[in-house]
């Protein structure tokens, strides 16, 4: 079979568009070839920063087409005396055959006697060459970009002016080796302009090498020797092949082990189309520096992999250049010329900072908006020491544990002010951390809590700070991270700033989730339970003084929001979602009241009903249909003297056996499996709406009993189930 | 290569290719692109080239001349490619090699890097060139300007050209450059940084700044809408001087959050209705080009 080669070629496009695009590109084409019965095989796309290359097999030739054309039933094709009608004859007339030469077949095959008139249309199959090109205007035109810009470029495949993510400069299209046409125009003055790009059989290599002969067009053939020829040019298409290069070069930079998984390695392979790897020093002037410092810069602002000697501090970092590093001396000089830049800035800020103490810069916060119509900075640090003062209350924590979060609380957003985090914004609270432990004035828990308050900001559950924090350190980093989440969302859900659809612009998401997983996580393993309820109220209370009018509305959208976020958390953990609504929406408990409880719950039930499937499907129907008579009939109090039959008497006593037990979650959950024989028993024995009114209501009490007997848990009737 | 060479040779080398080579803007401007060649032509079908040095002004950026990478006043090369020939990149290449920059002895990259000014209701799309990991160019394909659909696209090159003349010297202090053959950079520029500097943080009057933001873009609108027409121009120079009172005030902290936004809409607004009257009569553009 053919292959079908494409390479769309120009200008650099951002790394982290590439797999994104390539897998469209792959996906795409295979739709478009599919529908257009080209019967596309061994479809592979692969992408550089200045090229989206397909290849795929495909036939030459569409296959040929036949289908049934239904005309007239044979009795409306022939009159009385046996003569073509007028239908038949139009019918055959506009198929071009004579009535005599159309067949007959039954139009609907269940009824195989009624026959129609029959035209056998044939549809010779195109080739593919002719078909190519309009694919090829389809696949480009569905490419979806982050960004697209306008190139004033224009395509004719109707809908003229042609965006795209940047300007293409070159096409290679070629059907085993014979090129495609496809040409991109101009557009000029909004009309279809001169030809712009036209598809051929040349690409183009690196930029810049082999040197003397970079730049040349280079005729191929197909994409075997695409491959070839690109890499004979400094072009490596196959980004697999660039990360094997780069993990190599790290590894021969004696990075340690760690650097060659660096989370750049991906972006580097998508940012060059030949990457050698570089090292270059760090000079030991910045050996004071904080590591988070030098990362950052090294990292977030250049893009370079810092390399550690093993369990200590390296002055080295690893960098990607897009070339052969045929001439490293000069370009590593240039590079640690800007690192150093970068670096003295760093140090400067770091010696000024110090000059004052962290706490000093409290009042500062005055001068720093939190948000319009949400007060200062220091209004906020205020609201976070009010909120952690009732967390303490709602908490229980102790004297010391109070103090520290307290401390922490109000020098949290401090460091807002230092030149270092104006300079580099991702590191706030970082430095107020780091600041703090150098005064050495505070307890060490105050500037953990303050290091890490911003925290958690992922759903993962070894996610940051896990692992990082002690004891009381985690009492007071969950302290200060609650306030400073809950007090947020307090304030934009009173300005009516709710998230919306993917429009999230405050992170309010995030901050929800970070509350949750602070009381999951990190609280209610040290046993800290705190009614999140309560504290959502406090929250809104502290806005009352900034806003006019706090719509007592805002705590009410908070708890369903709060509680959307809790299942997203314990599904997101493997327990199943039916499992989640049945623990958090169960009538006799708030799920807010206690989160860590909820997951506790949670796990419980999937641990009991794993065991007994069958069980725990059939009391959830029977507990439903329960529920639902007793939604339109009341129940009254049980009066076992009214029962009639075994069935009662024995449900009754199931039902008082269980009420009884103690046990954990998990033992009562275990122990309901045994309510199944009982339950069945009851509905196939007793009529629950019997006539007589006192034995109704006295049954109905029964199946309320039951179904409300573990509503302390989890509402049963809320797990999926069918019989 | 000293500084006023590099401008000379770069200016020859677009010369060359069919650049007008223009004279800076006579006002406080924040960047080149706020030069009216380049804000107000991008506007518009005729195509046009030009290339000129244009002093800018981030009084928030003034380190009294002590800072050997950062300043009041930095030197940008602006050239402006109406439209961006399918070439573009390989143009701006060869420039580097026009001043001594081998290109495939270094690692020169195009990395994403778009641009927007909220002021000028302008953005585009590009990327920041980078020299052995020194961003020494902004790259940008204009896409709107004064919020109006640019057709054709503009290229925007921007050299960085103190950055360039640091790279090429081989120092590490901007005031260490040779600026000609027998004078350093800081001799003809620090004392300026220094004063400079002093007058943004300390001395300004903030009282003043606020009035003369307000007079100057009433003064802008004013002209634009005196009977007549034909006054984008000077109303233009007023929108320029709204903005530099802005980033003085803004230098010296004197800006809240919420204040920020408004007055950065307020300059916006105008520079967007100066645009529509520059590009909106049809012919006159041509007239004046």
């Amino acid at each position: 079979m053919p292959e079908f080669l494409l390479e769309v070629g120009g200008e650099e496009m951002p790394a982290g568009w590439l797999s994104g695009l390539t897998e469209q590109l792959r996906q795409r084409f295979t739709e478009m070839a599919d529908r257009e019965r080209l019967v596309p095989e061994q479809v592979r796309a692969f992408s550089t920063p200045r090229r989206l290359v397909l290849a795929a097999t495909i036939v030459d030739r569409q296959p040929a087409r036949e289908e049934q054309v239904f005309g007239p039933s044979l009795r409306a094709a022939r009159d009385a005396a046996g003569k073509w009608t007028a239908a038949a004859e139009g019918f055959a007339r506009k198929n071009n055959v004579a009535p005599e030469d159309l067949g007959q077949a039954p139009k609907d095959p269940s009824r195989p006697q009624e026959l129609n008139l029959v035209f056998l249309r044939k549809t010779p199959g195109r080739d593919a060459a002719e078909i190519l090109p309009s694919v090829i205007a389809s696949v480009l035109r569905s490419l979806a970009f982050p960004k697209r810009m306008s190139w004033d470029a224009w395509i004719d495949d109707g809908k003229g002016a042609f965006p795209f993510g940047r300007p293409i400069r070159w096409i290679v299209a070629l059907l085993d080796g014979r090129v495609v046409p496809f040409a991109i125009h101009a557009l000029v003055g909004g009309e279809k302009g001169p030809v712009l790009v036209q598809s051929g059989t040349q690409t183009v290599g690196h930029r810049f090498l082999p040197r003397g002969d970079a730049g040349r067009p280079l005729g191929i053939s197909s994409f075997a020797d695409l491959k070839q020829t690109l890499a004979r040019h400094f072009v490596l298409v196959d980004p697999a092949d660039r990360e094997v290069r780069i993990r190599e070069g790290l590894k021969s930079a004696a990075a340690a082990p760690g650097a060659t998984d660096h989370e750049l390695v991906t972006e580097w392979r998508d940012l060059v189309e030949f990457p050698t790897v570089l090292a270059g020093r760090v000079p030991d002037e910045f050996e004071t520096l904080p590591v988070e410092v030098l990362d950052t810069v090294l990292v977030h602002h250049q893009k370079y992999i810092p390399l550690r000697a093993q369990g200590g501090r390296g002055a080295r970092f690893a960098a990607v250049i897009n070339g052969d590093g045929a001439n490293p001396g000069e370009i590593v000089r240039g590079m640690e010329r800007v690192v150093v830049a970068r670096l003295r800035d760093a140090a400067f800020f770091f010696a000024e900072d110090r000059k004052r103490p962290l706490a000093d810069r409290v009042s500062d916060l005055e001068g720093v908006v939190f948000h319009q119509g949400l007060g200062t900075y220091k209004d906020k640090a205020e609201r976070m020491v009010r909120l952690v003062d009732a967390i303490a209350t709602l908490a229980l924590l102790g004297p010391e544990e109070h103090q520290a979060a307290r401390e922490a609380a109000l020098l949290a957003k401090a460091d807002l002010t230092t030149l270092m985090v104006r300079e580099f914004p991702e590191l706030q609270g970082i430095m107020g951390g780091i600041y703090l432990g150098a005064e050495g004035s505070q307890r060490a828990e105050v500037a953990r809590a303050v290091r890490w308050h911003y925290h958690p900001l992922s759903i993962e559950e070894a996610s940051p700070p896990k692992g990082s924090l002690a004891g009381a350190q985690a009492v007071a980093f969950g302290a200060v991270s609650l306030a400073d989440k809950v007090d947020t969302l307090a304030g934009y859900f009173a300005l009516g700033l709710t998230p919306k659809g993917s429009s999230d612009p405050f992170g309010l998401r995030r901050a929800a989730l970070g509350v949750i997983r602070v009381l999951l996580d990190f609280w209610g393993p040290a046993g800290k339970r705190l009614n999140l309820t309560d504290l959502i109220s406090v929250a809104v209370e502290g806005y009352s003084g900034a806003l006019k009018n706090p719509p007592a509305t805002a705590a009410e959208t908070l708890e369903p929001f709060f509680l959307d976020r809790l299942e997203y958390v314990l599904v997101s953990r493997g327990l199943e979602q039916d499992e989640v609504t049945a623990a958090v929406h169960t009538p006799a408990v708030q799920a807010l009241s206690d989160v860590h409880d909820v997951l506790l719950r949670v796990q419980a039930l999937h641990r009991a009903r794993s065991e007994a499937r069958e069980d725990f499907e059939h009391l959830a129907v029977a507990f439903k249909r329960a529920k639902n008579i007793l939604e339109q009939h009341p129940a009254s109090a049980i009066d076992p003297k009214l029962f009639e039959s075994d069935a009662e008497r024995e449900l009754h006593a199931a039902v008082g056996r269980l009420s009884a037990r103690d046990g954990s979650y998990e033992d009562r959950l275990r122990a309901l499996a045994g309510l199944r024989g009982p339950v069945d028993r009851f509905f196939d024995d007793v009529l629950v709406m019997a006539e007589d009114k006192k034995l109704r209501a006295n049954r109905l009490g029964l199946l309320h009993q039951t179904v409300s007997l573990f509503y302390r848990i989890a509402d049963i009737s809320k797990l999926g189930g069918s019989i | 290569m000293t500084l006023q060479e590099i401008i000379a040779t770069l200016q020859a080398y677009w010369s060359e290719r069919g650049c007008l080579i223009q004279q800076p803007w006579d006002a406080e401007v924040g960047a080149g692109t706020m030069h009216p060649e380049t804000f107000l032509r991008v506007l518009g079908p005729r195509a046009r080239r030009v290339a000129y040095v244009q002093p800018s002004r981030r009084p928030a950026d003034g380190r009294y001349g002590e800072n050997p990478n950062r300043l009041y006043k930095h030197l940008q090369l602006q050239v402006i490619l109406k439209p961006a020939p399918a070439d573009v990149q390989d143009l701006y290449l060869r420039s580097l090699v026009a001043i001594g920059i081998d290109p495939a002895a270094h690692d020169v990259r195009f990395e994403e890097d778009n641009w927007e000014s909220p002021t000028l209701g302008a953005w585009g799309i590009g990327w920041q060139v980078l020299l052995d990991g020194l961003e020494i160019t902004q790259f940008t394909y204009f896409q709107q300007a004064g919020g109006i659909d640019l057709a054709p696209i503009s290229a925007e090159i921007t050299y960085g050209l103190e950055r360039i003349a640091m790279y090429l010297q081989d120092v590490d202090d901007v005031y260490k450059l040779r600026w000609s053959a027998d004078r350093l950079y800081g001799e003809v520029r620090q004392e300026e940084e220094y004063e400079l500097s002093r007058y943004s943080f300390e001395l300004a009057d903030t009282e003043l700044h606020r009035r003369l933001y307000d007079s100057y873009l009433a003064e802008g609108w004013r002209v634009l809408k005196a009977p007549g027409g034909r006054s984008a121009l000077p109303a233009y120079d007023w929108c320029l001087k709204s903005s530099h009172a802005f980033n003085v005030l803004d230098a010296r902290g004197a800006i809240s959050v919420s204040q920020r936004a408004g007055m950065i809409l307020g300059i916006r607004k105008l520079a967007c209705a100066i645009a529509a009257a520059y590009a909106e009569p049809a012919g006159t553009e041509a007239d004046r080009a």
